[in-house]
C-alpha cells in the first residue's frame, strides 16, 4: 500500500490505499489561487460568452493524428490493470491489511476500476433490468446472485437509482456486506456513489480501498508507461513553448531540464488517471512553438518518437453552461451519482419532466459536457469535462466525492 | 460662549470649501450607489459562501466610505481643533436628540447591527411574523423579500426590543421542514423508513447535512415532520413543496389517508 508497489504495477502507481488516506495532489499556491478566480470568473460571466463552454485549443499548432495519439497515448490495457488489482489485493490479503472476505474499490470516474474489474476473469454480476425492484423479491434475488464465491461487480452504481423505490437493492446488498456474510467477491464503486450511501447509512464501516492519486512523478511514469516501450525507442514529449521535458520520465542521473507540466496535470485532474490522459491527449502536439530554434534539439530526438505538448493554460477545457436555473446541476448529479443514465431514468432520478429535461441535456451535449450513447441510449459525463463539472457542482452546494 | 462656539467654528467656511465639500459627499453618495447596485447583480451570479461574502461586503463598504467621507469633509469646513469638534458635535447631538429621535436611533442601530450581525444580506430572517430574506441593509432600515416577493423594510431599531429568528445565520444552510398529518393506526415505523427515503431520494435535499423525520400524535392525527436542507435557501418554498408532493405520493401508494384539520372540525360538527 505504499511507493514501493509503483515498480511492480506500472499499470496502478502507488497501489492500492484505504479510502481515509487519499490526499489531493499537491500544487503550487498561485495555481490554486488562480484556479478559484477563475471559478469565481466563469461563474460571473454567465451568458457573456455563451459560445466558449465547448473545448477548446487557443493555440493554432498541429495536432497529432488519431493513430499517433493511439500510439503516443492509448486506453490503459484494462486486463493488465485487472492483473495488478487481483495481485494487489491477494498481497493485501496475506499481509493482513484486508480481513473483509469481499473487497470494496472506491474509485473516482473514469478511473478505470469498472472496466478492469469487468474483465478480471471473474463472475460479474450484472444488475437486475428493473432496479424498482419490488422489496418482496430483493432478498432472492441476492441470495441467488451471491451462492458462489469469485465473483466481482464492477460498479456498484449500476444497482440502484435516486428514487424512493429504488434504493432497496443496495440497501439489502450493504446489510449483506456489513456482516460479511456475501463470500469472496469484489465491489467497484464510484466515489459519487459512495458518498450517498455513506450519508443514507452513516454507520456502514466496510474499510474500502482505492488506488493511489495520481501525483506528478506517478503520472509521468503512468504516461511514460501507456506510451511503452518500441523499436524506435520511448516517447519524448516535450512543451511547445520553452521545449523543457515532460517524457520520458526522469531517471536519477538525468541532466535535461524538465517541465512541472506532469504536477499541473495531476492537480487539475485530482489523481484521476482517466481526466488525466483525456487532457493529456488534447495537449498532444505535433511541433513546438518556434520550429526553427527547436530545431537543432529536436534532430538529436530524431531515431525516437517525439511530440511536442501545449501548456494547460493553451486548452479551454468545457464549461458547465452556467444559467440560474438548476436543472443543469440536477442532472449533471444524478449522472455521476449513477456512472450515466437513459432518458428515463434520469426522468425518475432529477425529477424533471421530459421535454425540461431533453432541453437541459441537448445545452450540456452542445458544451462538450456530456455525451450521449446513441446505442445504448446512456448519457455520461465526459471525462474532460469532468474538473469542471465537479467544480460547479461543489459551488452549487451539492454533495460531490471525497476525489 | 451662548452659541456653543458653533458661530466661531463655521466662521471659516466660505463658499470654496462648501463647494468642495459637497463635491467630495456627491462622489462618496454615488459610488455607494453604484456599489449597492452593481454588487447585488454580480452576486446574484454566484452561489453558495461566495454569494453570501460578496452581499454582506455592501454595508461594510458603505459605512467605510462614509466614514471616510466624514474625515475628509469636516477639516475642508471647519478648523479641526478640539473646541470646534466639541461644539460641532454638540450641535449635531442636540439637533438627533431632539428632532430626529427615531432616525438616530436607526442609524445607531444599523452600526450595531454591522458589528453584531444579526442578520446579513442573504439571511432568512422572521420580525414580527414577516419571514424573509435580507435583500439589503440601509442605513436606517433592511429589506427583505417575502417568499411571494414583497419587499418589507425593517428599521434597524427594532432591533432593540424584538425577537428576531435568523433561519441560517450567515451561512447557506436553512432548514426546511414538511409537515404532513396522516390517519393514525398506520405502522409508523414503516412510514418514518419511507419518509426517510423520499427526502435522500429529493434532488434538492443537501444529504450531507442532518435528514430527520419525526412524529407525534396531535389531535389532528399523526404529525409527521420532514426535516432536511435543501441545497439553496432560495428553494426552501419549492423543496418543501417537493417533499410534502413526495410524502403524498407515498400516502397514496401506502393506502394511509392524510387528514386535514377542516375535514377533522367537519366531522366533529
Amino acid at each position: 500500500m505504499t511507493d514501493n508497489n509503483q515498480a511492480d504495477h506500472p499499470c496502478l502507481p502507488g497501489g492500492l490505499i484505504p479510502l481515509e488516506q487519499w490526499r489531493v495532489p499537491e500544487t503550487s499556491v498561485r495555481r490554486t489561487i488562480r484556479s478559484g478566480l477563475r471559478d469565481i470568473l466563469d461563474q460571473l460571466k454567465a451568458g457573456i460568452h455563451p459560445d466558449e463552454q465547448a473545448f477548446r485549443s487557443l493555440d493554432d499548432l498541429p495536432t497529432l493524428s488519431e493513430r499517433q495519439i493511439q500510439d503516443y497515448a492509448p486506453v490503459p490495457d484494462r486486463e493488465e490493470l485487472a492483473r495488478a488489482l487481483l495481485n494487489e489485493l491477494e498481497q493485501l490479503r496475506r499481509s493482513g491489511g484486508q480481513s473483509r472476505k469481499t473487497s470494496f474499490l472506491v474509485a473516482p470516474p473514469f478511473s478505470g476500476i469498472a472496466e478492469a474489474l469487468r474483465a478480471s476473469g471473474r463472475r460479474v454480476i450484472a444488475p437486475p433490468d428493473n432496479l424498482l425492484m419490488p422489496e418482496r423479491d430483493i432478498t432472492g434475488w441476492w441470495d441467488h446472485q451471491l451462492q458462489d464465491d469469485d465473483w466481482v461487480i464492477p460498479e456498484l452504481a449500476d444497482f440502484w437509482l435516486r428514487h424512493r423505490s429504488g434504493l432497496g437493492l443496495l440497501r439489502e446488498l450493504f446489510a449483506r456486506l456489513a456482516r460479511d456474510k456475501v463470500g469472496e467477491g469484489i465491489i467497484g464503486c464510484s466515489g459519487w456513489c459512495w458518498k450517498f450511501w455513506t450519508q443514507y447509512l452513516p454507520e456502514l464501516h466496510l474499510a474500502p480501498l482505492t488506488p493511489s492519486p495520481l501525483s506528478g512523478d506517478r503520472l509521468t511514469n503512468w504516461l511514460g508507461h501507456l506510451a511503452g516501450e518500441r523499436p524506435q525507442g520511448p516517447l519524448t514529449a516535450r512543451m511547445t513553448q520553452d521545449g523543457l521535458y515532460v517524457l520520458p520520465a526522469p531517471t536519477g542521473d538525468d541532466e535535461r531540464k524538465y517541465s512541472l507540466f506532469t504536477r499541473d496535470l495531476a492537480t487539475l485532474a485530482r489523481g484521476n488517471p482517466g481526466v488525466a490522459l483525456a487532457i493529456w491527449r488534447r495537449t498532444l502536439r505535433a511541433r513546438p512553438e518556434d520550429e526553427t530554434q527547436q530545431q537543432g534539439e529536436e534532430d538529436a530526438h530524431q531515431d525516437g518518437r517525439q511530440c511536442w505538448v501545449a501548456p494547460l493554460d493553451q486548452l479551454s477545457l468545457p464549461a458547465v453552461p452556467q444559467s440560474s436555473a438548476r436543472q443543469s446541476g440536477y442532472l449533471l448529479h444524478a449522472l455521476l451519482m449513477h456512472g450515466g443514465l437513459g432518458l428515463g431514468q434520469l426522468e425518475l432520478t432529477s425529477g424533471l419532466p421530459g421535454e425540461e429535461l431533453r432541453i437541459a441535456l441537448s445545452r450540456l451535449e452542445r458544451a462538450d459536457v456530456v455525451t450521449g450513447d446513441e446505442q445504448e441510449g446512456i448519457f455520461r459525463v465526459q471525462a474532460l469535462a469532468y474538473p469542471a463539472v465537479r467544480r460547479y457542482l461543489q459551488s452549487k452546494g451539492y454533495p460531490v466525492d471525497s476525489f | 460662549m451662548g452659541d456653543f462656539g458653533i458661530k466661531d467654528a463655521l466662521s471659516s467656511i466660505t463658499s470654496e470649501a462648501l463647494l468642495e465639500a459637497l463635491a467630495v459627499i456627491v462622489a462618496a453618495s454615488l459610488l455607494i450607489l453604484m456599489v449597492q447596485k452593481a454588487v447585488p447583480v454580480l452576486a446574484a451570479k454566484l452561489s453558495g459562501k461566495p454569494r453570501l461574502y460578496l452581499l454582506a461586503s455592501v454595508p461594510l463598504f458603505r459605512l467605510l466610505v462614509i466614514v471616510l467621507t466624514i474625515i475628509v469633509v469636516v477639516p475642508i469646513l471647519v478648523e479641526p481643533s478640539f473646541e470646534n469638534m466639541i461644539a460641532i458635535f454638540g450641535a449635531l447631538g442636540l439637533a438627533l436628540g431632539f428632532a430626529f429621535k427615531d432616525y438616530a436611533n436607526s442609524l445607531i442601530a444599523g452600526i450595531v447591527t454591522l458589528y453584531e450581525m444579526p442578520y446579513r444580506p442573504g439571511d432568512w430572517i422572521e420580525v414580527n411574523g414577516r419571514y424573509g430574506e435580507v435583500r439589503s441593509i440601509g442605513t436606517r432600515a433592511a429589506e427583505i423579500v417575502t417568499l411571494d416577493d414583497t419587499v418589507i423594510v425593517i428599521p434597524h431599531s427594532l432591533l432593540w426590543n424584538t425577537l428576531l429568528a435568523n433561519g441560517n445565520d450567515g451561512t447557506d444552510n436553512l432548514m426546511c421542514v414538511a409537515e404532513v398529518f396522516l390517519d393514525p393506526n398506520h405502522d409508523v415505523g414503516r412510514m418514518l423508513g419511507l419518509f426517510r427515503d423520499a427526502i435522500f431520494a429529493c434532488p434538492l435535499t443537501k444529504t450531507y447535512q442532518p435528514v430527520l423525520v419525526t412524529v407525534a400524535a396531535r389531535e389532528t392525527g399523526m404529525c409527521y415532520r420532514l426535516k432536511a436542507y435543501p441545497l439553496e435557501p432560495r428553494e426552501q418554498a419549492r423543496f418543501i413543496s417537493d417533499l410534502t408532493a413526495r410524502a403524498a405520493e407515498i400516502c397514496g401508494d401506502e393506502g394511509v389517508p392524510m387528514v386535514s384539520y377542516p375535514y377533522l372540525q367537519a366531522q366533529k360538527a
